[in-house]
């Protein structure tokens, strides 16, 4: 028995008052054990670190990163310095992945449906009763839909056999939709992937509403290029946004301006007319002709900053000098998305704001818009299969009618996020629904048969990244820890190996019998091309080479220097788009953000994602609305009053967080929350446990009004007009703001000026 | 065996915090989370105000709308080199090593919360209650960082784990430390390299290359605390003429 | 003489007895929190009977004489010593079984948990606390480099004559002051940070 001075202090305290309590002297039977291990390879060293690379799968752009291991468990991932994407780098999401190796809330096997479908009542059964009730299923229906997160590489690859073979229509859903930004990049430049941008060597970023440094398309890449951008060539950039909301970006720009929901474009083309009027020997000629159709300046004259300012917002001043700027810089880039293009006129936005580049003769060149190669071989563009809105809404219609009557659901969370077309209600006709999933989420709960998946960190894959660096990159991605749920006729198994199975038991031949072969075909194409980072003289050396670096890129292989360019037509501008506008009975806009932590709702089983403090509000764990706050003094609402947020087609709760960037006429709420059946277990201190996801906040997509882009069937996302009223309910807003005190009081704060 | 200890005296750890470069994306936040064992903050933690947070992102609102601006300030332990938090320790768990870090002994604190208390730069947090994770969630708990009880006060260390761990892989493959070779979590992480960590006693490390950098301040550096973390001002255009705090 | 009523007499006695029962606690606990055995100095038994003379004692006293390292593999390499897997006591005893009778008992409860796949769940005899991280290659190194011995010679420093022990137990105290005045005896940094974090 030995005691801890801590320990002796305390029980000197207690003797004190005359109770004496021995228990807790000894020490706890556990530390008295030391196990020797039944096995133990050669190359593990007790106590030694060991890394290994691979891919994360929380960011979704297949960023390298390397995990740390000792003695088997994953303690740490960082980035992974050699590659391309990452450097070395990761977000806030990459380094939460442990919680979702070790989420208490994963799956150990096979499920079979019990009650009701949707109550998430199930029980366990093993993966040969499991798979003896799946085929007979996937046999003689008529028509299966196979619904999946974005995928690139071998399991893109994987899928689109299995789908082709069996006649499956294959689905990809993005819950914040790049499809108009993915056919405004292959309309207008002729390009099948993302381009890059080139942030870090620009000097002046014009940036319409894409959140780079948070969520969208990639964000570690952008955010590294950000902090070159700002102190890294010895010239200061200037990056100047433009959105209705403050975002993460919008706060770290120079100059925020605020822009009526919509009229992005507009303001695009404001900013082409002083382009072409004041500085025509600047702009590229042939871009003018095309987009005027020869009338030259005239053609734009109904853009005018004069006649645009009452619909955007934004004064013929701050036009011009936008337009000033971009000419005056070497390097200038216009970038677009997010907000800007989730409107019924998202695509005319997005022409519109994109031409700017080419007035500008910003592509191909150093701190423009550079373009990406083609995937390298075998490679799979992970937008591909991507679904619009307008086809979930076919395909729910379909589900509802029996046209479409078998579900394969991996990695997406359809019930969630499209509850504002309530896919639920078409899926719960369907005959048969799979899911995939390592968790018990609201599509799973909708399932017959839950299958359940290994996460990322326990099976093989490759990745695409789109958009990529700049030259072709695979990332490799390796179990980096055994299955934590051992598959011994029951755990989990990796979602390409069952599909694989499932093919060959329907009586197909599948190229490959496991993912891990279908890796290393992959790989062998890679290696067979001798060329890139890594090269060797036999295969075995190359695939542990790729594996230990994490990857293989080749940085010869660049893109197009220019492809065809089609800038925004008079015919395009001219079209009309009824943009909804605030009424009296809705007199806000309501802008849906992606969660810089959570994102869509994936990350809401995983503690430190939800305490993880918005970087705006600092709020945390609750689904907040951003109110301008001299407009919440006017309705009474202060912080952390309930409040109801009605749009036409439904309400949500959310606790109300009035600062002074949101606009009076603009209310924006974080996705990701109001889950029914995830993060189902709970945290804290023993006196006040709460669940992580299950029933916290609530899902802002459900009162999205679902109209789409008029073009591309996109989701307009923006396009939503709410009203607002209190509950009377007031709940304390969980946020970091004044857990500690601030360091410095506002003005205080040193700030320099740039040096000229 | 001597030469090291030497060696161990001439280091001097220092952070540079550029602040022009901070996007306050929080990936510094989870990443310290994950390297130290860091109790998980619950959503009534935060209700309470009594999360923790080892390095944190300050959020300042400038303005109203719609000439607004939000300004981001990471504030982590500044390892102060005349700390306020050591004197007034009464069984000395916090005390000032030969490395110019200010070390919190977790064996040795008995919670009087008389450093939490002194510090201005409010980075010491106090575990009010027994740290719980959910048994899977254990899995991930780092074993080079003690898991801290109840009682306990708790702040940056500049993860002194990994130092310590640098300090004797080197030793183990018998070669010098070289600058980039001991990084903490935050600096690792952060995508826009805003934090930048070294030896500032090595005159090529990329910290003693910020030393004489026009925009370098410290916190409340009235207070005279000789601080071990050096900010860099953030640029903007439009700032207002104003003297440093 | 004033006569006492005899229940104060008792409530005191009670109360004396009562405050020394409670110092005799303290007094306890502050011995044995000082000069208290340490948790392995009873040497427990051990769910197989190993004798570390068997295997590590010298020849000449009918032991192997196999080198600590030898088991104990990674103890020159890494922070922690390492109790060697089952897998590699089996790459002897697949052919060593035993030849007395008690050894062929202790061997195949060994076979046995191989065969199954299964630890041993051997019981700690050197223990420390959580909060303090002791790392056994550094140590190794410096003493074998200062006085030229082999990495196996050194380990008797702090965990004494295992060799000639059949059911091993621990000899020094291993407490902090244990483990200071060793690091001030050889101006090792005795800064908190090298064994606490």
């Amino acid at each position: 028995m030995t005691i801890t001075r801590r320990n002796f202090l305390k029980w000197s305290g207690i003797g004190a008052l005359g109770t004496v309590v021995f228990a807790g002297c000894g020490i706890p039977e556990e530390e008295l054990l030391v196990q020797s291990p039944a096995t133990m390879p050669e190359d593990m060293v007790t106590g030694l670190e060991a890394w290994y690379a691979t891919s994360c799968a929380q960011c979704n752009n297949g960023e390298g990163i390397i995990v740390r291991i000792i003695e088997g468990r994953a303690i740490k991932i960082e980035g992974n310095p050699d590659h391309p994407v990452s450097k070395g780098k990761t977000s806030v999401r990459s380094q939460a992945g442990l919680q979702v190796l070790y989420n208490p809330d994963r799956l150990t096997g096979p499920m079979k449906r019990t009650g009701n479908r949707g109550l998430g009542e199930f029980e366990p059964i093993t993966w040969d009763e499991a798979l003896a009730e799946v085929l007979p299923k996937l046999t003689g229906t008529k028509s299966v839909a196979m619904i999946t997160d974005p995928v690139s590489g071998s399991l893109g690859r994987v899928i689109k056999e299995f789908v082709d073979r069996n006649g499956t229509r294959h689905m990809a859903l993005e819950s914040m939709e790049q499809t108009v930004l993915t056919r405004t990049v292959r309309d207008m430049f002729g390009q099948e992937v993302m381009p890059v941008f080139d942030i870090s060597n620009a000097d002046y970023v014009l940036n319409f509403g894409a959140d780079f440094l948070s969520t969208w398309l990639s964000p570690v890449q952008y955010s590294r290029a950000y902090g070159e951008f700002r102190q890294g060539h010895g010239h200061r950039g200037t990056l100047v946004h433009i959105e209705p909301r403050m975002s993460m970006t919008a706060a770290n720009a120079d100059k925020w301006h605020y822009v009526t929901p919509g009229t992005e474009g507009l303001v695009a083309l404001s900013i082409a007319y002083v382009l072409v009027k004041d500085f025509a020997q600047d702009i590229d000629q042939e871009t003018l002709s095309l987009m005027t159709g020869g009338g030259g300046v005239s053609a734009l004259a109904s853009y005018a900053p004069e006649s645009t300012v009452d619909a955007t917002g934004l004064t013929p001043e701050v036009i011009e000098n936008i337009a000033h700027e971009l000419t005056k810089s070497e390097h200038s880039l216009v970038i677009g998305g997010g907000a800007a293009a989730a409107h019924i006129n998202g695509l005319f936005n997005m022409r519109a704001i994109y031409s700017l580049n080419l007035l500008l003769g910003n592509i191909g060149k150093k701190g423009g818009i550079r373009f990406n190669p083609e995937p390298a071989d075998f490679g799979i563009d992970k937008r591909d299969a991507v679904a619009t809105f307008q086809d979930w809404k076919t395909l729910r219609d379909d589900l509802s009618s029996g046209k479409t009557d078998t579900l394969l659901i991996h990695g997406a969370n359809p019930a969630y996020t499209l509850e504002s077309i309530n896919f639920t209600d078409g899926a719960k006709n369907a005959k048969t629904i799979i899911s995939f999933s390592s968790f018990l989420d609201e599509s799973s709960a909708l399932a017959d048969i839950i299958l359940p998946d290994h996460t990322y960190l326990e099976s093989w894959g490759d990745h695409d990244p789109d958009p990529g660096p700049g030259y072709q990159t695979v990332t490799f991605q390796q179990p980096v820890v055994f299955p934590f749920n051992q598959d011994v006729g029951r755990g989990t198994r990796s979602f390409g190996d069952v599909l694989l199975d499932l093919d060959s038991k329907l009586g197909n031949s599948p190229s490959y019998s496991n993912m891990k072969e279908a890796v290393r075909a992959r790989a062998t194409k890679l290696y067979d091309q001798n060329r890139g980072s890594v090269q060797s003289g036999n295969f075995e050396a190359f695939w542990i080479s790729v594996l230990q670096r994490g990857g293989w890129w080749d940085e010869k292989s660049s893109g197009p220097n220019e492809g065809p360019t089609k800038p925004i037509t008079s015919a395009e501008m001219a079209a009309e788009y009824d943009v909804p506008n605030t009424t009296a009975e809705y007199p806000f806009h309501l802008i849906p953000f992606e969660s810089n932590s959570i994102t869509d709702g994936r990350g809401a089983n995983q503690p430190w994602l939800q305490a993880a403090p918005d970087p705006l509000s600092t709020a945390t764990w609750e689904t907040w609305v951003e109110i301008n706050a001299k407009k919440a003094d006017e309705l009474g609402i202060k912080e952390g009053d309930e409040v109801e947020i009605a749009s036409s087609t439904g309400f949500i709760n959310a606790l109300a967080y009035p600062n002074p960037a949101s606009s009076p006429e603009v209310l924006s709420v974080p996705t990701g929350l109001g889950h029914k059946h995830y993060g189902n277990f709970e945290i804290g201190p023993d006196m006040f446990r709460s669940l992580v996801g299950k029933g916290r906040g609530s899902n802002v997509m459900a009162i999205i009004n679902p109209v789409q882009d008029k073009d591309t069937g996109a989701l307009a996302w923006s396009d939503t007009k709410v009203n607002i009223k209190k509950t009377g309910k007031w709940i304390r807003l969980p946020k970091f703001e004044g857990v500690v005190p601030p360091q410095y009081e506002e003005g205080l704060f040193p700030i320099v000026k740039p040096e000229h | 065996m001597v030469i090291e200890v030497i060696e161990r005296q001439t280091r001097k750890w220092q952070m540079v915090v550029d602040v022009d470069k901070c996007t306050g994306c929080q990936a510094c936040v989870i990443a310290c989370q994950v390297e130290n064992n860091v109790a998980l903050n619950s959503d009534e933690i935060f209700r309470q105000r009594r999360a923790t947070e080892w390095i944190r992102i300050e959020r300042y609102w400038e303005g109203e709308f719609p000439n607004v601006k939000a300004r981001f300030l990471p504030v982590l332990c500044q390892q102060c080199g005349n700390a306020p938090c050591e004197p007034v320790c009464p069984v000395f768990a916090t005390y000032h090593n030969d490395q110019g870090l200010n070390v919190q002994v977790y064996n040795r604190c008995v919670g009087t919360r008389y450093c939490q208390n002194n510090c201005p730069y409010h980075v010491r947090f106090f575990n009010f209650w027994e740290p719980v994770w959910p048994e899977s969630l254990r899995n991930h708990l780092n074993p080079d960082v003690t898991v801290r009880s109840r009682g306990v006060m708790e702040k940056c260390t500049f993860c002194v784990q990994r130092i310590r761990r640098g300090e004797l892989d080197a030793d183990r493959e018998g070669r010098q430390l070289k600058d980039g070779d001991i990084q903490p979590a935050c600096a690792q992480a952060c995508p826009t390299d805003a934090l930048v960590f070294g030896d500032i006693s090595d005159s090529n490390s990329r910290v003693s290359g910020f030393a004489e950098n026009k925009r370098k301040f410290h916190l409340r550096e009235e207070l005279g605390t000789d601080t071990n973390v050096i900010y860099l001002a953030k640029v903007d255009a439009e700032a207002k003429d104003r003297s440093h705090a | 003489m004033r006569k006492v009523n005899p229940i104060i007499l008792i409530a005191i006695s009670v109360v004396g007895f009562g405050g020394l029962l409670i110092a005799g606690v303290a007094v306890f606990f502050l011995f044995n929190a000082w000069f208290g055995l340490p948790v392995g100095a009873q040497a427990p038994d051990q769910p197989i009977d190993f004798p570390h003379t068997v295997h590590s004692g010298s020849i000449e006293n009918g032991g192997l004489g196999l080198d600590c390292t030898f088991c104990h593999r990674n103890v020159a390499e890494g922070a922690a010593a390492t109790v060697p897997s089952v897998q590699q006591c089996m790459f002897c005893h697949k052919q060593i079984t035993g030849t007395s009778d008690k050894a062929k008992i202790e061997i195949s409860k060994l076979t046995e948990l191989s065969e199954a796949g299964q630890p041993v769940n051997w019981k700690r005899v050197h223990r420390l606390p959580d909060h303090v991280e002791f790392v056994h290659d550094a140590h190794i190194r410096y003493f074998s480099e200062m006085n030229g011995i082999s990495a196996s010679e050194v380990c008797s420093t702090c965990h004494g004559d295992v060799a000639s022990m059949v059911k091993v137990k621990q000899v020094r105290a291993l407490k902090m002051g244990d483990c200071v005045d060793c690091h001030r005896k050889y101006s090792a940094p005795t800064d908190c940070t090298i064994c606490h974090r």
